[in-house]
């Protein structure tokens, strides 16, 4: 079991009409930061290869490169226009496995290349099903929803992949994932199974789909050099199976851009869920404000009206990783707690106010002001001064 | 047809216990069917109301999921159940309960032309499962799905799906494929009954599922990985590329801002802080 059949990290970007996600330049940056570290540490030269798929994309592999990759894998085909599961799965796996291609990024190991070291993948509406399919195609592990990687070399003991006994595993990815209330971490390994004689399988890539916004693209230089290859995919046609007849953007009745304010609602409404939201939506209004939410209100546990809940408790108005990345003038956030996959989507607010009783709530750290205390008591004060405050305006 | 639906935390008010330090604490928080997994039961129950669907139900969990299992029956009138039960079957990722769930699948008898799960089970989980089953039994997978509609004679199915991507507005995909399919179906998911007799078929199947779900357990089969006939490399903890290395607390992130401390309940402070907001946002007007 030499490390050597696996190699490289392989970033599958992800673009639409042309342009592409901005969680590839992301991908690509931390890609990009851990290669660095890992050439330098391990005395490699092992490669950040970029895989992109589409139809008039030539230009787009200089601006990968620029971004970080060593070498980009093009395939410019009519029949991968647009992103679909099946011809997708086949062709990434394709090109992971492929020696040709291997032979390209690294001539010395080209030989005894049979898959990649590291896999990642956007987890977006698209990268979570497409890293989902290909994971099964090449047979290995998935982590899914990270925003922390660090790879080093581990003692690991566990029942099953090591029979209960220490062993090294070298070069190991350890892939943070925040759980559900956003305060824990969870670690995920990709590991063989090295309890031989039992179950021996080795599992490359280890691979993930990554949070957009938890990463940061490196500035980009153009004068980067790097290898583009494009490779010709082999297609069978019974993988065109699913046929896409239209696509329509639609507009968004939540309006976060053009509005110089956005009001935000968490658990916190929960003593008083309908009392509490039309508080929130009377402060809104007097400050011609959008409002929005935390991912758990989209969920729709708390009891309210209908008219209430279908108006605001839906996905349409999530601020936040799952959801919409906001940069008003005023942010205010009632009854947040401050989860880092909240603040990934406020963060770039000009201004915060918090409205909160638990001084301890990590949205302390990302606020201007703090108002201790409790929505249902504040709001209505709120109100009443912003009332006074405007009237003397206008007299 | 089959729907994959799992048991999870219940999060409806009063259910759901946490932590004092925020995060779920999961012995004393109820277990039900999962909101997503419900969502993919009732997408179920449109097919049986408007194409005469039979409805196979399947789980992979302990003994306790039977209580899901029984209100997925009774939100999609179901025929048949499946448990999928034997401590071989645990501490599986996701690539190994596809594997799982796969092989019940195709056990199912008849022909299955659409599996449904559910968008992802919603204590924080992944969304690969179905993706992973649907690879597995060679189907073509769709996710995010609004809508559907099946053409019995052609044998397609048209779904739309909802895209939401980074920096994109959302955009609505329609689809068409060759049946059979597996299909994820979105949160936002909604169907209606149009006609007068869909309508009167879907009372009839809902007082069925009501008075089936009583006695569901006459419609109950518990499988283990023997009569499964999975290969144990392939389930499980043996089945399983990843594992769970270490849980710890996210450190607090570092104050990006430093707060001023207001108190609410006095007045001086309140007038304080509605004077910076007004102040930022006439900001704008002069930038
Ligand atoms: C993969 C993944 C993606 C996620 N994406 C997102 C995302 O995009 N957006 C998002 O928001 N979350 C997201 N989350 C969830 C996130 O981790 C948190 O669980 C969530 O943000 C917490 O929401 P909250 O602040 O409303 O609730 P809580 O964390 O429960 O906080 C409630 C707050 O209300 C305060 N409070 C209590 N009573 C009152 C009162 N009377 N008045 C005022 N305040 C009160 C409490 O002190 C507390 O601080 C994601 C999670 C995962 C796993
Ligand atoms: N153990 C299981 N048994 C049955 N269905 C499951 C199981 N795990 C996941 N699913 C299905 O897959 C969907 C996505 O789950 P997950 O990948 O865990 O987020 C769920 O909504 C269920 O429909």
């Amino acid at each position: 079991m030499t490390q050597e059949y696996y190699r490289h990290l392989y970033v599958v970007i992800e673009q639409i009409d042309g342009k592409i996600l901005p969680v590839s330049f992301e991908m690509l940056g931390e890609a990009r930061r851990l290669f660095d570290d890992f050439n330098a540490r391990y005395s490699s030269n092992e490669k950040v290869v970029a895989i992109i798929l589409g139809h008039n994309i030539k230009e787009m592999s200089k601006e990968l490169i620029a971004y970080g990759a060593d070498v980009v894998v093009s395939v410019d085909h009519p029949e991968v226009k647009d992103i679909r599961n099946i011809i997708y799965t086949k062709i990434i796996s394709q090109i992971s496995t492929d020696k040709e291609i291997a032979s390209k990024i690294e001539p010395s190991y080209a030989s005894e290349f049979k898959k990649p070291r590291y896999m990642f993948f956007a987890a977006d509406s698209i990268g979570r099903h497409l890293s989902s399919t290909v994971l099964v195609e090449l047979d290995s592990g998935l982590a899914s929803d990270i925003n922390k990687l660090v790879i080093r070399d581990l003692e690991v003991t566990h029942q099953i992949k090591t029979a209960g006994k220490p062993v090294n595993f070298k070069k190991t990815l350890e892939m943070y994932r925040p759980d559900f209330s956003g305060f824990l971490w969870t670690t995920i390994l990709c590991l063989d199974n090295r309890n031989n004689p039992v179950i021996e399988r080795d599992y490359s890539p280890q691979a993930c789909s990554i949070i957009a916004g938890a990463f940061k693209p490196i500035s980009p230089d153009p004068k980067r050099i790097g290898v583009i290859v494009d490779y010709v995919p082999k297609i069978d046609e019974k993988d065109l199976r699913v046929k896409i007849l239209s696509r329509k953007v639609i507009e968004s009745e939540v309006d976060f851009e053009s509005r110089r304010a956005v009001v935000g609602f968490g658990r916190g409404i929960k003593d008083a869920p309908e009392k509490n939201i039309k508080l929130v939506e009377e402060f809104a209004k007097h400050l011609d404000a959008e409002i929005g939410i935390s991912l758990p209100i989209s969920k729709n546990v708390y009891p309210a009206s209908p008219s209430i809940s279908s108006t605001y408790m839906i996905p349409a108005r999530v601020i936040g990783t799952s959801g919409r990345k906001i940069s008003p003038m005023l942010y205010v956030a009632f009854g947040i707690s401050g989860a880092s996959q909240h603040v990934t989507g406020m963060e770039d607010s000009e201004f915060v106010v918090a409205v909160n009783p638990d001084e301890n709530s990590p949205i302390k750290d990302q606020c201007d002001i703090f108002i201790k205390g409790r929505m249902e008591d504040i709001i209505p004060l709120l109100l009443e001064e912003l009332k006074q405050q405007q009237q003397v305006v206008q007299a | 047809m089959a729907v994959v639906v799992k048991l999870e935390p219940d999060f409806s008010e009063g259910s759901i216990s946490y932590n004092p330090d925020g995060t779920l604490n999961r012995n004393e928080t109820k277990s039900t069917l999962g909101p997503h997994s419900r969502i993919a039961a009732q997408a179920a129950f449109y097919a049986k109301v408007k194409y005469g669907a039979r409805i196979s139900v399947a789980s992979m969990s302990g003994h306790v999921a039977n209580t899901a299992l029984q209100q997925a029956m009774q939100t999609c009138d179901a025929e048949v159940l499946h448990l999928y039960n034997d401590v071989l079957f645990a501490g599986a990722d996701t690539l190994g309960t596809a594997e799982t769930l796969k092989a019940g699948i195709s056990k199912m008898e008849g022909k299955m032309d659409i599996v449904f799960s559910g968008h992802r089970a919603s204590d924080g989980e992944t969304g690969q499962t179905g993706p992973q089953i649907a690879w597995k039994l060679g189907f073509p997978f769709l996710g995010h799905v609004i809508s559907y509609d099946v053409n019995l004679e052609k044998r397609t199915i048209t779904v739309k799906r909802l895209l939401s991507l980074q920096g994109m507005p959302d955009v609505i995909e329609e689809v068409e494929a060759p049946l059979p399919v597996f299909i994820a179906i979105d949160p936002s998911y909604k169907h209606s009954f149009d006609t007068v007799s869909e309508r009167l078929t879907s009372e009839k199947y809902q007082r069925e599922a009501y008075e089936r779900a009583k006695n569901y357990k006459d419609r109950l089969q518990v499988f283990n990985s023997e009569k499964l006939g999975v290969n144990r490399g392939l389930i499980g903890l043996a089945g399983s590329p990843t594992i769970v290395y270490d849980v710890q607390r996210v450190p607090k992130g570092k104050a990006t801002r430093h707060a001023e401390v207001l108190d609410g309940s006095n007045p001086e402070h309140i007038r304080k802080a509605v004077a910076r907001m007004r102040e930022a946002l006439s900001a704008m007007v002069t930038k």
